[in-house]
């Protein structure tokens, strides 16, 4: 019995470790479309993605913040990624999707045009940001390359981070 | 270790109370100093913090009690006399004491404060005034107890001499042989028929006074030798405790427990939650009263709506209560401050404080401390005159200070009152013109009341020297910022050579707040129920401009308007209806007119933050979450009426051209009519009875999608044709959304129904139909209503 026992427990550590190993060079991405871009942030990063509804708009605020809406009783503002990488707005349509992603006590909803998928990227695909672009301030954490295109990865903490 | 921690709690919380305590003792004892019961008092929490925090080995606390206990030992037997100078030493042993009570909760431990000072004087006190008492308390103590007395006064008086394996073998044998006098002393009173804890009354003084050294004695020699005292810690530590409250308030035994704050934060973060859902349960059954009006259910359903709001308003004021602290917690700490800037300013000042026991939100009481300590401050450097300066006018020598606290409806009024020299207007604006706060015009402009506030701007001081008290210039300005953030308000008044007045009016509670809903065109904000004094409808020619400004008359007064959309950014997109609100705001004396274009009405509402990202917005201090599920931005009247100074008359001429121009017609396929129905077929009937006159028509399958078309704003309608019963939305409440529009006020609405009952129509009427058609109908007959309600021009016919 205990020779078994002791089998399992094996076994799972195994899974454990190997489970680790996974984690460690395989990030899971989640992709959504902005324009004709493709973009993606940290799965981990993302608490829940909705369809679209009502907000409030807020005076005063950049126009890519499009105001706030209520999350289960939480007030949440809300931003459109296309307004905020310098696009024209586009109509929300039957694709369009707020994700709400978390940092630290953060949180906020973004506005994406369409999402595409979950994506599991191998560490050593992913490099870094453009040397234009690189730098503390750059939103962009690295360029996810995958077998027919190429995935900007972006910081979800720049994201959130409020810029005015 | 955490046994210790929970000790340490219990230690810390206990001493900052009675410490709380003392202060206000002390000074009422500097004016009466034959008060027995008091010194009593103050003695006891000496004692108990001595005993207290030599078991927990705090040595430094322990040195500094034991010698204030010694000088208040003696003034209780008589032997030294409180004078000031004394009572200043004490005064400052006690300040010693708070300090290192902080330091221990901070750190755990009390090392790194310097008493020895301190110590040094009340020792000067209690041998330079009184040498020879030293020898007095044992001699009283004789008779109870004669045997073990000698031996323990042995044992106090060389304890700091003796070292550490004396101590230690002393302890071990006093100990045993205390355990054993205490056990059978406690023995010999229970055979008296005394309860034990509650023995000082019944007691003579010195049989009292032998016992609380016993127990002193005891507690301060357990310290180093921890394990055999565990059994008499209990009887010794609790005897003190019980003693004094019994003493204090013999009748009324309190029951109450301690709560985590963090554990009443989240209760009531949860009432806030159930009071959103209870006014979305609200408007719920509203709507369900008018669609099934009549139904036997609704009685039901309406009981259970009432049931629950009125609990959940209960519940809340319940757990609001529970918050509640009375202001008295602040108020304690005045009168010690009165006595100690009366002394450094060589004034007399008396302090009359009332209404202590009024209570207020636990927060705002945290918050309010500092405000009250700058006004009071003020008014003893600036308000109260010097003794002489005070005969020479004819009023009493000593001064008063009167602090009450009072319910006033929703809020609570604090009322500093000073009989001092009172606030001069002239020459507060001639200051406040030199330091360039005001223009020359405003000097003249200015109302006395208006100048009192100038007191509160930032930069103002009044005092021609700078003294240590006050006078730097910020005090005031902090005051008002403090109370503003309470959302509270002030309200000075004052008259010179009879004293100054300043009110703050503060909200009961922060979380949850009246509030008044305005719209202001497809949009709803809360305005604070505080802060609006009226409202009033008006129609647009009463707005004058003068000087770029909009302003009213509101009766006798001229009031500065500004429009809600000009503050907001609201953009214009709906035509401005004949007329509109306006929402009068006060704030202290100030006041203003907020133009809106609709009031939604009052609502109980939950205060939540915007978060990190979007906080400190101006003009906005929160949002809350409305029945509908919502989200409504909550104004800040502070900051809304700083914004409106900066804002030029506009938005009401703005709005104005937009909507009729667009409507010229030169052909028939400029007229736009709507057909909103759910069955394929009868959209087509009506098609084909309108196709003919060669309008452009759009079809919507329900109420829902009719209202997202004209939201889209793609169509200028002319018309709509609606059907009754319609899935998702039906056509009464489509009528009342499309009306909410001051675009859309206009619009003829023409029920097409099979519905023909009299209420049916009737409630077309109320949801603003214009026509009522009845299904079958002829298409000429339908065509020939569109043409009246379209007014369509006779020569496309």
């Amino acid at each position: 019995m205990s020779e078994k026992l002791k089998q399992i427990i094996d076994k799972q550590s195994e899974q454990k470790d190997s489970v680790v190993e996974q984690l460690d060079d395989v990030v899971q991405l989640v992709g959504f479309m902005i324009g004709d871009e493709e973009y993606a942030v940290p799965i981990l990063a993302i608490q829940e993605i909705i369809k679209p509804f009502a907000w409030t708009r807020v005076p005063q605020v950049p126009n890519y913040v499009l105001g706030v809406f209520n999350l289960r009783g939480a007030v949440i503002p809300l931003i459109d990624l296309r307004l905020k990488f310098g696009l024209q707005s586009k109509k929300q349509g039957d694709d369009t999707r707020f994700i709400v992603m978390r940092h630290g006590n953060d949180v906020a909803g973004f506005v994406i045009d369409r999402l595409t998928m979950a994506i599991r990227i191998k560490k050593e695909n992913i490099g870094p940001a453009p040397d234009t672009v690189s730098g503390d301030d750059t939103i962009i954490e690295g360029v996810g390359k995958q077998e027919d295109k190429i995935i900007t990865i972006l910081k979800v903490n720049k994201l959130l981070e409020r810029t005015f | 270790m955490d046994e210790f921690q929970e000790i340490l709690q219990d230690f810390l919380v206990e001493s900052f109370e009675l410490v709380e305590k003392l202060d206000e003792d002390l000074v009422e004892l500097e004016s009466n100093p034959e008060d027995l019961e008091l010194l009593n008092g103050i003695f006891r929490v000496a004692h108990t913090v001595k005993g207290a925090s030599s078991f927990l080995n705090f040595d430094v606390l322990t040195h500094l009690t034991h010698h204030m206990e010694d000088i208040l030992n003696k003034a209780r037997h008589g032997d030294l006399v409180i004078t000031p100078d004394v009572m200043d030493v004490i005064l400052e042993s006690i300040d010693l004491m708070k300090a290192l009570l902080e330091k221990i909760r901070d750190t755990s431990s009390d090392e790194g404060i310097d008493v020895s000072a301190c110590v040094a004087r009340l020792d000067k006190i209690s041998n330079g005034e009184s040498p020879a008492v030293v020898e007095d308390t044992p001699a009283q103590e004789a008779e109870p107890e004669p045997e073990p007395e000698p031996q323990e006064e042995e044992e106090e008086l060389d304890y700091d001499n003796m070292d550490p394996e004396e101590i230690e073998a002393e302890i071990e044998r006093l100990l045993a042989q205390r355990q054993a006098e205490d056990k059978a002393k406690r023995e010999a009173k229970l055979a008296a028929g005394e309860e034990v804890p509650s023995m000082p009354q019944p007691e003579s003084e010195e049989e009292e006074k032998a016992e609380k050294k016993e127990e002193e004695k005891a507690e301060a020699k357990k310290a180093p030798a921890p394990t055999p005292a565990k059994k008499e810690e209990k009887p010794a530590q609790e005897a003190p405790k019980a003693a004094a409250p019994t003493k204090r308030a013999p009748a009324t035994v309190e029951q109450t427990i301690r709560v985590d704050v963090k554990r009443l934060d989240h209760l009531m973060n949860l009432i806030g939650e159930l009071v959103l859902a209870k006014n979305r349960l609200m408007k719920i059954n509203e709507d369900v009263e008018e669609r099934y009006e009549g139904e036997e259910f609704l009685e039901e359903l309406n009981q259970v709506v009432s049931i629950v709001s009125l609990v959940t308003t209960d519940l809340q004021i319940a757990v609001m209560k529970t918050r509640m602290l009375p202001i008295g917690k602040v108020f304690n700490k005045f009168p010690r401050m009165i006595r100690d800037l009366s002394r450094e300013l060589n004034k007399k000042i008396e302090l009359v404080l009332a209404g202590e026991d009024t209570e207020l939100d636990k927060s705002i009481v945290e918050e309010i401390g500092d405000p009250l300590v700058h006004i009071i401050r003020n008014s003893c450097d600036h308000g109260i005159e010097n003794p002489e300066e005070r005969l020479a006018k004819g009023k009493p020598e000593e001064g008063t200070i009167s602090l009450k606290a009072y319910n006033e409806g929703n809020q609570i009024v604090i009322q500093i009152d000073d009989d001092g020299k009172g606030l001069d207007p002239e020459m507060l604006k001639q200051k406040a013109y030199e330091k360039g706060l005001i223009t020359e015009k405003e000097v003249e402009t200015m109302s006395d009341k208006e100048a009192f506030t100038l007191i509160f701007r930032p930069g103002f001081s009044t005092a021609a020297s700078v003294t240590s008290v006050s006078g730097r210039g910020v005090g005031m300005d902090v005051v008002k910022t403090n109370i503003e953030k309470l959302n509270g308000i002030i309200d000075i008044d004052s008259e010179i050579n009879v004293g100054t007045s300043i009110k703050l009016k503060i909200p009961l509670t922060l979380a949850i707040i009246q509030a008044l809903l305005v719209g202001v065109q497809e949009e709803h904000y809360a305005i604070p129920l505080a802060s609006v004094l009226e409202t009033v409808r008006i129609s647009k020619d009463e707005i004058y401009t003068v000087e770029g400004k909009s302003v009213m008359r509101l009766r006798d007064d001229v009031l500065s308007l500004v429009h809600i959309g000009d503050i907001f950014e609201v953009e214009r997109i709906l035509d401005a209806s004949e007329h509109a609100y306006v929402v009068v705001l006060g704030l202290g004396t100030s006041k203003l007119g907020l133009i809106v274009d609709t009031l939604v009405g009052q609502e109980e509402i939950v205060i939540k933050s915007l978060g990190d990202y979007l906080k400190g917005i101006e003009g906005i201090a929160g949002a809350t979450i409305r029945g509908d599920g919502g989200v409504t931005l909550i104004v800040d009247v502070v900051a809304l009426m700083n914004m409106a100074k900066d804002v030029k008359a506009s938005a009401l001429t703005a709005g104005e051209e937009g909507g009729a121009a667009i409507n010229e017609k030169t052909k028939p396929s400029d007229y736009t009519v709507m057909i909103v129905d759910d069955s394929k077929t009868d959209r087509t009937i009506m098609r084909k009875a309108l196709e003919p006159m060669g309008v452009t028509l759009v079809e919507a399958g329900d109420g829902q999608e009719a209202l997202n078309i004209l939201k889209s704003g793609d169509y200028n309608f002319d018309a709509m044709l609606i059907d009754i019963e319609m899935p998702r939305m039906d056509g009464y409440t489509l009528a009342t959304e499309i009306k909410k529009y001051n675009r859309y006020k206009n619009l003829p609405l023409i029920a097409v129904t099979s519905r023909t009952s009299k209420s049916d129509r009737m409630r077309g009427v109320e949801s603003g139909m214009v026509e009522y058609i009845t299904k079958p109908y002829s298409a000429d007959y339908l065509a020939s209503v569109v043409q009246r309600n379209v007014n369509f021009k006779a020569e496309f016919l």
